[in-house]
């Protein structure tokens, strides 16, 4: 009998080592990767996960646990929940790379990211699931160098907070293991407590530790960036989801909502803030996606009956909207061959739907209304203004330094164009952007479209445990 | 007398001494700016910790660490290797490859006084569960060394063995508390992937000193 994990990771790993030496066919692989990618996400999402089911004529068992000494992976209704996301988010990601020139690696590194991804969402023991990430953020620094030479600072600094997060995890998983031996005292929970911590915040990259992820706008491939931030952060926050309900003692040991709430609200402020003064079309997008990332924090530290469904609402309208941004910062920059501001006039006239995919990207990301995160974020601040309104305020100057960004970045495509003669955007690539604009504003204006997806995530995900 | 026993008698008779050259070679890695003498102490360092650790661990998993540490310096020298000759065009040799953030008095004036407050502050450092005193210093001094590394270099070559470092701590550590086959192969097999990543990061950054610029337009991503 086939066993799900196995079918899976190897499957994502196997197809990553055929595709990387395919890779100079770059149709083909971007194709192959999408197709393997989309295929996945469908059997696993129709396969049942308590009792075996036939595939091509062979029983496959897709929760079954695999043990390998102490460690055991097991695909959970949640787990599923979260690797269908990535795998959907991969393959639609692998198109608009093929059409946006992100670079021929992106399709092998991009599968085997998602297989580690996976590993650490299926992992247990959970205190090893960091490992996992560490591991995928070391095969990133391939992908976000991409063989070019000169600054290496995001691909540096986007591998060495996640490394210094696991020993934090690995010593508190020795004070965990100890705790049952004397009932009557509270240190090891406690300093296993602040261990977790200690290790979240590397891994989360919370601001003033958000250096990362400006660092890799301006250096990656806009698209492979967007990828990254996405996989990456929906990885981490379902850990920490499984950890908080795995370890109830964790909340009381430290506030973790608390804790969670301030940081959320300090990168997204930090985030706004920085978005308006850049002059880079990477770094703007950078910030952007900081101040959208210190907004999903936040609507984790509020984990009520609301908090958790409006955290997964959010995850999923801000890959519409990041995507978005992405391709049209991605398109623009390879015409234009700079993304500085003040190279970018005459974008409009040669690239009218990368502009428009930019300035939609970056409003959704604000939250303005008619975007894709408009009423996840309008749920999200109702929920925060019931604790303190000055949260919500605070979130809302930080939209509005990504609303400024976003305005300064379309207004510099406008004028006159006073560069080399610019080649017209392809139509595929107008295509991809007009799809991926209507997207955003059919989700904007039609919401409920997302609800029957957020509620089947939401059980699972509240109940997931070790 | 077995060679592993002949091994854990000597790292049991040569604990001080270890300790003391562990920790010397930690506090070269910051303050040192050629990449042979930095890789010498790290390989030195590596071979040391296996030393220490297999008075804890069987000793044939401790000299796994002794192994790793010194493929990561060769690792690490054939990378570096390649760019002992790069200066930028029309410049002088002190142009070229590495270029550190810092001056090396700096480092080493910033390493002496960070010793001092250590000596200082050694009787109030919490105590580490099942370590004895002479390693709970050894592991902190250590971690410190590390992470000022880590602070005071941007050159990818120099801040990878200073994050190296910071995990030698931390295994020196760990492995007082777990004896896990799987761990150990694991962090062994992890820290050889990341000092592979380090290796690719020193020739991206060591190349740029000859190569000139490229633009920005996404066709320098193309491969």
């Amino acid at each position: 009998m086939i066993v799900g994990p196995v079918l899976l990771l190897a499957g994502l790993l196997i197809a990553a080592a055929a595709l990387y030496f395919l890779r100079r066919l770059e149709a083909l692989s971007a194709l192959v990767a999408a197709a393997v990618a989309a295929a996945m996400a469908f059997l696993l999402w129709h396969s049942p996960l308590a009792v075996p089911a036939l595939l091509a004529g062979r029983p496959v068992f897709m929760g079954q646990q695999i043990q390998l000494q102490d460690l055991s992976l097991q695909i959970t209704p949640a787990s599923r929940a979260l690797l269908v996301f990535l795998l959907a988010t991969a393959s639609a990601t692998f198109i608009l790379a093929w059409r946006t020139y992100q670079g021929r690696t992106f399709y092998p590194f991009g599968l085997a990211l998602v297989a580690f991804w996976g590993m650490a969402a299926l992992m247990q023991p959970l205190t090893l699931a960091p490992l996992m990430l560490t591991l995928a953020a070391i095969l990133a620094v391939f992908l976000i160098q991409a063989g070019k030479a000169g600054d290496t600072r995001g691909a540096w600094r986007q591998m060495l907070f996640p490394t210094l997060s696991v020993p934090m995890f690995l010593l508190a998983s020795w004070y965990i293991e100890q705790a049952p031996l004397n009932p009557d005292d509270l240190t090891p929970y406690r300093i296993a407590g602040w261990l977790l911590i200690a290790g979240f915040v590397l891994l989360l990259q919370p601001a003033p530790l958000h250096v990362a992820m400006p660092a890799v706008a301006g250096q990656a491939p806009p698209v492979v960036a967007a990828f990254l931030w996405i996989g990456g952060q929906s990885t981490t926050l379902f850990l920490l989801q499984r950890f908080l309900v795995t370890y109830p003692w964790l909340t009381s040991a430290v506030d973790s909502a608390s804790w969670l709430l301030w940081l959320g609200v300090f990168t997204a402020l930090v985030g706004g803030a920085l978005a308006a003064t850049q002059d880079t079309l990477g770094r703007f997008a950078g910030y952007a996606a900081v101040y959208d990332y210190g907004v999903l924090l936040v609507a984790m530290a509020l984990r009520s009956s609301a908090g958790v469904p409006v955290a997964i609402w959010l995850l999923v309208t801000r890959t519409i909207a990041l995507l978005t941004l992405a391709t049209g910062a991605a398109i623009i920059r390879h015409h234009m061959e700079s993304d500085r501001l003040d190279r970018l006039a005459g974008a409009a006239s040669r690239l009218p739907w990368a502009v428009t995919a930019l300035i939609a990207g970056g409003m959704a990301l604000a939250g303005l209304p008619l975007s894709a995160q408009f009423a996840s974020r309008w749920a999200l601040l109702q929920l925060v203004g019931e604790i303190d309104r000055r949260w919500s305020l605070l979130l809302f100057i930080g939209a509005a330094g990504v609303l400024v960004g976003t305005v300064r970045a379309g207004r510099a495509c406008f004028g006159k164009l006073s560069a080399s003669p610019v080649e017209r955007e392809p139509f595929g690539v107008a295509a991809i952007s007009v799809v991926l604009v209507v997207a955003g504003i059919l989700l904007g204006l039609l919401p409920q479209l997302l609800t029957g997806p957020v509620a089947a995530v939401i059980l699972p995900l509240s109940r997931i445990g070790p | 007398m077995t060679p592993v026993n002949f091994v854990r008698q000597i790292s049991i008779l040569m604990s001080l001494p270890s300790v003391l050259l562990m920790g010397t070679a930690a506090a070269l890695i910051v303050i040192l700016r050629d990449w042979r003498l930095v890789l010498l102490c790290y390989a030195l360092m590596s071979a040391v910790l296996a030393l220490l650790l297999s008075q804890t661990i069987p000793t044939e998993w401790a000299l796994l660490q002794a192994v790793v540490g010194g493929l990561i310096a060769v690792m690490l020298f054939m990378s570096a290797r390649q760019l002992r000759y790069v200066t930028r065009p029309s410049a002088g040799r002190e142009s070229g490859w590495p270029q550190l953030a810092s001056l090396t008095g700096f480092r080493l004036l910033t390493v002496a006084m960070a010793g001092g407050a250590f000596f200082i502050v050694r009787g109030d450092l919490p105590t580490l569960p099942m370590v004895s005193p002479l390693l709970n210093d050894a592991i902190f001094w250590l971690a410190l060394m590390g992470v000022m590394g880590l602070a005071l270099h941007e050159e990818p070559l120099h801040a990878g063995v200073a994050l190296l470092v910071v995990l030698s701590a931390f295994l020196l550590i760990f492995f007082q508390l777990t004896r896990s086959r799987l761990m150990i192969g694991m962090l062994e097999g992890w820290q050889l992937l990341l000092a592979l990543a380090i290796s690719y990061l020193t020739v991206s950054r060591g190349l740029a000193s000859v190569e000139p610029a490229s633009p920005a337009g996404s066709r320098r991503w193309q491969q």
